[in-house]
């Protein structure tokens, strides 16, 4: 018989990749000023996987949709801090509705705006959409992706449309990124552990016998989507303050289909397994990126035609559902290994 | 209508042009153990799911203490006293034990603290406080069926409605089985149906038994009447007899 348990609080669950994921930031962060912004970029992926991490991993459910909530989070972060003369004389914004110049703020009373309206537009939408289940539900949020994307796209009276909204501000400090980062973490690993956690992962492995037990499967999802989208609204606004301007385009299929894979190989199921994705992907994805550039790594000049790294982390993510489906984690959490321990 | 029991009231159920349960009416008063027998196609589980909340049926009612539950999901049925355990056991692989026991408190709304007293106390009950640190998935199908039946209880029911508890038990198990029953049945004291293949079980462990043959309901009584009866006898139990 094996010994487990995911609702047990344990220190090194908690605090091991919260220490892992400050260590990488800082030294990776500060090796050189390109490397510094993988990092912030990554952090910003990060916090997208744990969002997905609490409710596609914690419910079975698989979402295409959380593009959607950073979307919204990127696009009311850069707007609520791009200056006001962009907004009213920009080109790409000849068409914005008056109303919205003005409004502006700092960036992180924008940021926690942001992601409180992703999470009541995740809670709007989820609560129609947390009726589904299983292919209806991936279909059901495909579309709430398409939707968005499409409104924000074509729709110069709310934002830059296909165009780009520049000179947001940046966080140039790496570390305010990781101190939301580890928040995160902190606030995932506590609703994971909770009892609303543990009945949302009961119905991800039982579905017909968790109602038995009185749990209403649509409240526990739609709690968790909201959570989820608020943490998804965040990490669009942390994006949006790394690459200094909004573009519709950034939070659509590629970035949708990228931070599910970092959670699908990583192991959606636990915590551990979406900063493990994170880093996995996000490193393999740059060396990648570096051999389709011609750059040498280490020294060494490796080319790969354009579009391979795509193709490779597609093939990855394929590999993974086929012979380990539950990621690199195999659903456990962060603990030290044996041989290290006295 | 009686005040304090579970009732089906001249519950109908067709698949098509196939009549699965023909008016069946059954009473469970409080406390009391009734056994449901029945051959394969008697529609014993469209009964128990129809009573769980998990199919509707097409025409008759199914009361608690005198309210209707008709349309109720199973989670509604379960936060008014309505608890069910599965034919497969249906744990969940992933949880321990212990954590499989208190989603029946944590499911009703009760705090962390409240179920993990009755975690500790349930699986005392039953004698299995020691498979709580093990993943459910690890552990034998006897056992699989003792904590499938302690989280069912773990929710303090009014009513237990079990689905074939001693399926693939073998004969060390189905003694353990029976013990466990009867002390849910002294410590909880919750009316219990128990669908059952197992005739010895139903005689062992029920004070009353009720026999559906082809969805009608042919005999409701003595568990020991029940095996002298000629039409349970024809339908049911043929000439295996006790087993």
């Amino acid at each position: 018989m094996r010994h487990g348990g995911v609702t047990k609080f344990s220190f090194q669950n908690l605090f091991g990749p919260i220490i892992i994921i400050s260590a990488l930031t800082f030294f990776v962060g500060r090796t050189s000023a390109s490397l510094q912004l993988i990092t912030q970029f990554t952090l910003c992926y990060f916090m997208m996987v744990l969002a997905l991490q609490v409710f596609v991993g914690n419910s079975g459910v698989l979402s295409f949709g959380h593009g959607s909530f950073a979307l919204i989070g990127s696009y009311i972060s850069g707007m609520l801090t791009a200056p006001i003369n962009i907004k009213g004389h920009a080109l790409a914004m000849n068409q914005l509705w008056q109303a919205l110049v003005p409004l502006h703020t700092n960036i992180y009373l924008a940021l926690l705006i942001s992601a409180i309206i992703s999470a009541f537009f995740a809670a709007l939408t989820g609560s129609l959409l947390m009726r589904l289940s299983g292919l209806s539900a991936g279909i059901a949020t495909f579309a709430l992706l398409g939707v968005t994307y499409n409104v924000f796209f074509n729709n110069k009276r709310i934002g830059p449309g296909s165009q780009a909204l520049p000179a947001v501000p940046t966080i140039s400090n790496t570390y305010i990124l990781l101190l939301l980062a580890a928040l995160a973490i902190v606030v995932v690993y506590l609703f994971n552990i909770s009892s609303l956690g543990r009945t949302l992962i009961a119905t991800r492995e039982d579905a017909m016998a968790a109602p038995a037990l009185g749990i209403n499967i649509y409240r526990v999802r739609l709690i968790a989507f909201t959570l989820s989208g608020f943490l998804a609204g965040l990490s669009g606004g942390m994006y949006v303050h790394v690459a200094g301007t909004f573009q519709v385009q950034d939070y659509y299929l590629e970035f949708t289909f990228l931070t599910l894979s970092m959670l699908i190989i990583g192991g959606s199921a636990s915590l551990w397994g979406a900063l493990l994705g994170t880093i996995v992907i996000s490193t393999i994805g740059q060396l990648l990126l570096m051999m389709e550039q011609d750059l040498p790594i280490f020294g060494i000049h490796a080319h790969i035609p354009e579009g391979s790294r795509a193709v490779i982390i597609a093939v990855a993510f394929v590999a993974v559902l086929l012979w380990r489906s539950s990621g690199i984690a195999n659903g456990k959490e962060f603990s030290i290994p044996t041989f290290w321990r006295k | 209508m009686n005040k304090k029991a579970f009732q089906a009231d001249q519950v109908s159920k067709s698949f098509g042009a196939l009549r699965v349960l023909d008016n069946v009416s059954i009473t469970i008063n409080p406390g009391e153990v009734v056994g449901l027998l029945g051959p394969n196609g008697a529609g014993k589980s469209t009964f128990i799911n129809i009573l769980a909340g998990y199919e509707r049926q097409d025409g008759g009612t199914v009361t608690i203490d005198g309210h209707p539950l008709d349309g109720l999901s199973p989670s509604a049925r379960a936060k008014l006293g309505v608890a069910r355990t599965f034919q497969s056991g249906r744990l969940f692989s992933k949880l321990t034990v212990a954590e499989n026991v208190a989603l029946g408190a944590i499911g009703l709304g009760n705090s962390a603290k409240v179920a993990k007293e009755r975690t500790q106390s349930i699986l005392e009950i039953l004698g299995i406080e020691k498979l709580s640190p093990y993943q459910a998935e690890s552990i034998s199908h006897g056992n699989a069926r003792l904590v499938g039946l302690a989280r069912a209880v773990a929710a303090h029911p009014e009513y237990l409605i079990m689905d074939e508890p001693a399926a693939g038990l073998n004969e060390d198990e189905a003694p353990r089985l029976i013990h466990a029953l009867e002390s849910v049945t002294k410590n909880i004291g919750c009316g219990m149906l128990l669908v059952e293949h197992n005739v010895k079980l139903v005689t062992d462990a029920c004070s009353r038994v009720i026999v559906l043959a082809t969805g009608t309901l042919i005999f409701d009584g003595d568990p020991h009447e029940a095996l002298k009866h000629e039409e349970v006898k024809s339908a049911y139990l043929g000439n295996a007899g006790v087993h």
